[in-house]
């Protein structure tokens, strides 16, 4: 157990509490925010440094299969990067795919303490929780993908929507799930059969059913499951120029799809950079006709309340893109002619995924304006409460260059001097450099914290520093009543990649960026309860289904507790009222 | 543990992980594993012969039984006092003790090795040059239409790697013996040719000339030569165009395409074949991976150090080098001053001048089984079968993780490799505080 500890004199930011750089102090004990401690407790004095929640990411690529292999494909991505150990830390490598550790402790050093792996192939699940016991100094979480799984198509060809959820939650229960993640639905898919299905209207080759009764099908079984986190969905056609009006469309069809116990929202859209591509008027699909479809966008989003998005930031310099859209990194693949993976387990993953490092330069007229997108975007919606800072991590830019991204939201002059230089296409299609807006500090918060939180349904424990809230806070070395962060971005990048002090369930694992390791500090998942009768005929088919089409045995899917019962922090949901 | 019959069971020989074995256990005892293969059987049934006794430390030539603590103890002295430890092996037992041995390494700033430095490391170099569209074994069985084994023979390596997945019926290819056709290349006619539905016979040493030329005229190229490894071109022409051809088309290949000459350099012109098909059609490709936990090496070896195997410590951080990093150079260099051997018989596998350095050195040796590096051992520790007497986890060949039961107690004051490699690691700690 920890010690008890209080933070005297921090200038808070807890936008959940509608606190924005109050003078307070922040008490700790047994690993929560608590209304008082004990007279022994350890005092910190903050001197008016600024105190907000650890931050919460929600969408970054650090365990599993695809970054393993990322990892191993790609030696030059870590040379230049070594990480000794330390009398506290396990040594390890960066820099777009840092080894499991360095992810771990990268992390602390900027005050994240929560992150979400979101794309997880179910069925190599064990593989990702013997990973997460080397993931140190973090809470996480796992989505995994059912989107282009044989047994969803069954199930929604079938007009089976019972049969789909209780899929679902059986997943969700054998491999420690916390949410249901949709990626290219029938995309991957049909690419096994050789066909590039990119339409949302189009056919999965064998199915007579459409990505889109598949996208709705599944975010209908996440609202009758009552799932905390909605359906995070990277939509079909990304990367491709004129997207944003698909990616429209695809919002279009499951707006009238209703939020359990009356939420407004039923959907994340994930790295909605790579899915809002517009083009110029009267242009077409070619690259030459790329356009930001920001704004545009932001737009439809103020008018349409019924999802989240994310922003998956270009931040230049080397990524390394993988996902579970295989066929858009062989789309990717083309443009590079580089290195390339595909890793294919169409039926049984359910997904497939692909892997092509990349270099975003501002020099280039795409990058540029992909750049711009999520900026105009971000810049111009109504509601920070919806839209999420990341850098969709290692495919955009690696998390480390987040300070960057706050940098750019806060202050005008920084995309000023970066477009400097910056190909043309960046100033003549986007309307970025119009933009006067900055985000306060407080809208940085809301997006890397409270907003983030909220949107996985883990709001009561992390994004906020109310009593009962998990103690994990970090500290940033800075007076915000004595700096313009506005006319001084490099003093925000500065400030935000370093915490001062970073708490992680009332431990100390950080300061001044000298990181202590932690074990992991808890794996989230939902345990959805199904009614009797259904979880025993879920069981019954999935055992049929399973052992016909898959390459391993039904009773060798599931992770066994050895791996999972001293990380797992299961939230139970009753979803009995699931008709059987 | 429980008597009676287990099901389900992960046989721990190849890396096909085959998950269907059953066993029967009568006092502690394996008395019958249906499905298996012939070597899945010897190995389960035969689980508790030839074990390797111990502890025992070896002076002035003769092994003498210790007590565990006294093995340990001597161990750590070894290691604390090692100017270049080498641990290798690890492919034959559970990645939990895989992540044990790591830590060894680092704490030592030593070098850390797995068995692929000898069978696939060429494979891996190949992917870090051009990536690799890789096959998974439930997607083979349903899709693919045309399957090649290159340089490999699974009818005697993988005994049931034909008759689970590629001779078998899938979703798409109801029936495998017309839907599907089945090559093989080798240099001689193995018993997997014998019983495939083509054998193509190239002369030893020009897998990268033939794969080259496969590609020239993939990409509609002439050439100008008018055979190439044996093969007449109009020969070659026609296996391209069947290729193209193939609706879901995957290359499964072995050490005769990793361990001959050109090396990586096959593999690197073998991934580059495949992702020219795919812009014609689906294909995909796997290593047929040897030991039954290969695969996991690698992948526990990455995300500890983002490296896969040849793994170097000595600056506090990994670095990555095979070549320099890799066992046998280690050996061949006289390097190492110490051998952590785990689960693997370098003794017997590796080349003359390596044995010759193995043989100044001192070894510590971890197995459940006598084998040749346990003879020249300084330290002998004997441990727990994985997957029989002690349950872990490992990786299929196509990065397919799997969890491997207990089904027998292991003998008495045996531990499986993790429990060893965790108290010497503490024991490491201590030395040096």
């Amino acid at each position: 157990m920890s010690k008890d500890t209080i933070l005297t004199n921090g200038r808070v930011y807890d936008p959940m509490h509608g606190i924005e750089g109050e003078v307070m102090d922040i008490y700790m004990s047994d690993g929560k925010i608590v209304e008082k401690v004990s007279e022994s407790a350890k005092k910190i004095d903050l001197k008016g440094r600024l105190v907000m929640a650890g931050g919460v990411d929600m969408h970054s690529h650090i365990v599993g299969s695809k970054v393993g292999f990322g990892r191993a494909m790609c030696p030059e991505d870590h040379r230049k990067d070594p990480v000794p150990k330390t009398k506290y830390t396990r040594s390890g490598v960066g820099y777009t795919i840092p080894s499991s550790y360095v992810t771990g402790y990268r992390y602390s050093a900027m005050g994240y303490t929560t992150v979400i792996e979101p794309a997880l192939p179910a069925l190599k699940a064990l593989g990702s929780w013997e990973e997460m016991e080397d993931l140190p100094n973090l809470n996480s979480g796992l989505l995994p993908m059912f989107c282009n799984s044989m047994i969803t198509f069954d199930y929604i060809k079938e007009g089976d929507p019972s049969g789909l959820a209780a899929y679902i939650a059986w997943t969700l229960q054998s491999v420690g799930g916390l949410g249901v993640k949709v990626v290219n639905p029938g995309g991957t898919y049909a690419w096994a059969h050789g066909v590039d299905l990119r339409d949302h209207e189009g056919e999965i080759p064998g199915w007579g059913i459409t990505p889109k009764e598949v996208t709705r099908g599944l975010c209908q079984a996440v609202e009758s499951l009552k799932l905390p986190h909605m359906m995070h969905f990277h939509p079909n056609n990304l990367g491709r120029v004129g997207n944003v009006e698909t990616t429209i469309a695809q919002l279009d069809s499951i707006r009238d799809i209703k939020g359990h116990g009356g939420r407004d929202h039923i959907c994340h859209l994930t790295h909605m950079s790579f899915e809002t591509l517009s083009s110029v008027e009267g242009g077409g699909n070619d690259w030459g006709d790329l356009e930001s479809g920001g704004l545009k966008f932001a737009e439809y989003f103020n008018k349409n309340k019924h999802f989240t998005a994310d922003m998956g930031q270009i931040t230049f310099g080397p990524a390394t893109t993988m996902t579970g859209d295989g066929p858009f990194e062989f789309y990717l693949y083309q443009l590079t002619g580089g290195k390339w993976t595909n890793i294919a387990v169409d039926v049984e993953l359910p997904g497939g995924a692909g892997i092509v490092p990349y270099t975003y330069s501002p020099k280039a007229a795409g990058n540029s304006v992909q750049w711009a997108i999520p900026l105009e975007f971000a810049l111009n919606v109504d509601d920070v409460w919806r839209c999420i800072i990341s850098t969709d991590h290692p495919n955009a830019g690696p998390f480390t260059k987040y300070p960057l991204v706050f940098s750019w939201l806060m202050s005008k002059k920084q995309r000023d001097t970066w477009m400097e230089g910056m190909h043309k296409f960046a100033h003549e299609r986007s309307t970025l450099p119009s933009i006067e807006h900055e985000w306060s500090l407080y809208d940085v918060v809301i997006s890397t914290r409270a907003a983030p939180a909220k949107i996985l349904g883990m709001e009561k424990l992390k994004g906020h520093l109310g009593v009962g809230a998990d103690a994990d806070v970090s500290v940033y070395d800075v007076d915000t009543t004595k700096v313009d962060f506005a006319k001084n971005p490099e003093k925000i990048i500065k400030t935000f990649s370093e915490s001062y002090l970073t708490f992680l369930g009332g431990k100390q694992v950080s300061k001044k960026g000298k990181v202590k390791g932690v074990p992991n500090e808890g794996v989230w998942s939902v345990h959805p309860e199904l009614n009797e009768s259904l979880w025993e005929r879920i069981n019954k088919e999935l055992e049929q289904k399973m052992n016909e089409w898959y390459s391993h045995s039904f009773h060798n899917y599931p992770v066994p507790a050895r791996y999972r019962a001293h990380l797992e922090k299961k939230v139970m949901i009753d979803s009995t009222s699931v008709s059987a | 543990m429980t008597e009676g019959t287990h099901s389900n069971i992960v046989c721990v020989f190849c890396g096909c992980l085959c998950d269907d074995l059953q066993l029967e256990v009568q006092n502690n005892i394996i008395t019958t594993n249906e499905n298996g293969c012939a070597i899945s059987k010897a190995k389960f049934l035969n689980h508790a012969d030839d074990r390797l006794e111990g502890p025992a430390i070896r002076v002035n030539g003769t092994s003498k039984e210790v007590t565990l603590k006294e093995a340990i103890a001597k161990a750590v002295d070894i290691i604390a006092n090692s100017k270049r430890l080498l641990v290798y092996g690890l492919s034959s037992t559970e990645n939990d003790a895989h992540r044990e041995a790591y830590k060894i390494a680092e704490e030592a700033g030593g070098v850390v090795d797995n068995t692929s430095s000898v069978c696939h490391g060429p494979t891996i170099l190949g992917t870090q040059e051009s990536g690799e569209a890789v096959a998974a074994l439930g997607e083979v069985r349903h899709r693919s239409d045309l399957v090649i084994y290159w340089g490999s023979n699974p009818q005697f390596a993988h005994p049931r790697h034909m008759t689970l997945h590629t001779r078998a019926a899938g979703e798409f290819i109801k029936n495998p013996k017309t839907e599907r056709k089945i090559w093989v290349v080798d240099i001689r006619k193995t018993i997997s040719a014998g019983v495939a539905d083509k054998f193509i016979r190239i002369e030893p040493g020009t897998d990268l000339e033939v794969i080259s030329a496969l590609r020239a005229i993939v990409r509609g190229k002439e050439l100008d030569v008018d055979n190439v490894g044996g093969l007449p071109v109009s020969d070659l022409k026609e296996i391209a165009e069947v290729m193209k051809g193939a609706k879901y088309g995957v290359l499964f290949f072995g050490l005769g395409l990793t361990q001959s000459k050109g090396r990586h350099r096959n593999i690197d012109a073998a991934i580059r074949l495949i992702q020219d098909l795919n812009h014609y059609t689906k294909w995909s490709m796997m290593p047929m991976r040897g030991h039954y936990n290969v695969a996991g090496a690698n992948k526990t070896s990455t995300w500890q150090t983002g490296y896969p195997f040849a793994v170097d410590y000595a600056r506090g951080y990994p670095r990555y080098q095979p070549g320099e990093f890799t066992a046998v150079d280690m050996l061949m260099r006289g390097e190492a001053d110490v051998l952590l051997n785990i689960a693997a018989d370098p003794a017997a596998h590796f080349p003359r001048k390596a044995l010759q350095h193995m043989g100044n050195i001192s070894i510590i040796n971890l197995d459940p089984k006598q084998n040749m590096t346990s003879l020249i051992a300084e330290v002998n520790v004997p441990t727990a079968i994985a997957g029989i007497e002690c349950d872990g986890a490992a990786v299929r060949m196509d990065g397919l993780p799997l969890y491997l039961k207990q089904v027998v107690d292991p003998p008495e004051n045996v531990l499986p490799d993790r429990d060893i490699l965790r108290m010497i690691y503490d024991g490491l700690r201590r030395a040096k505080k």
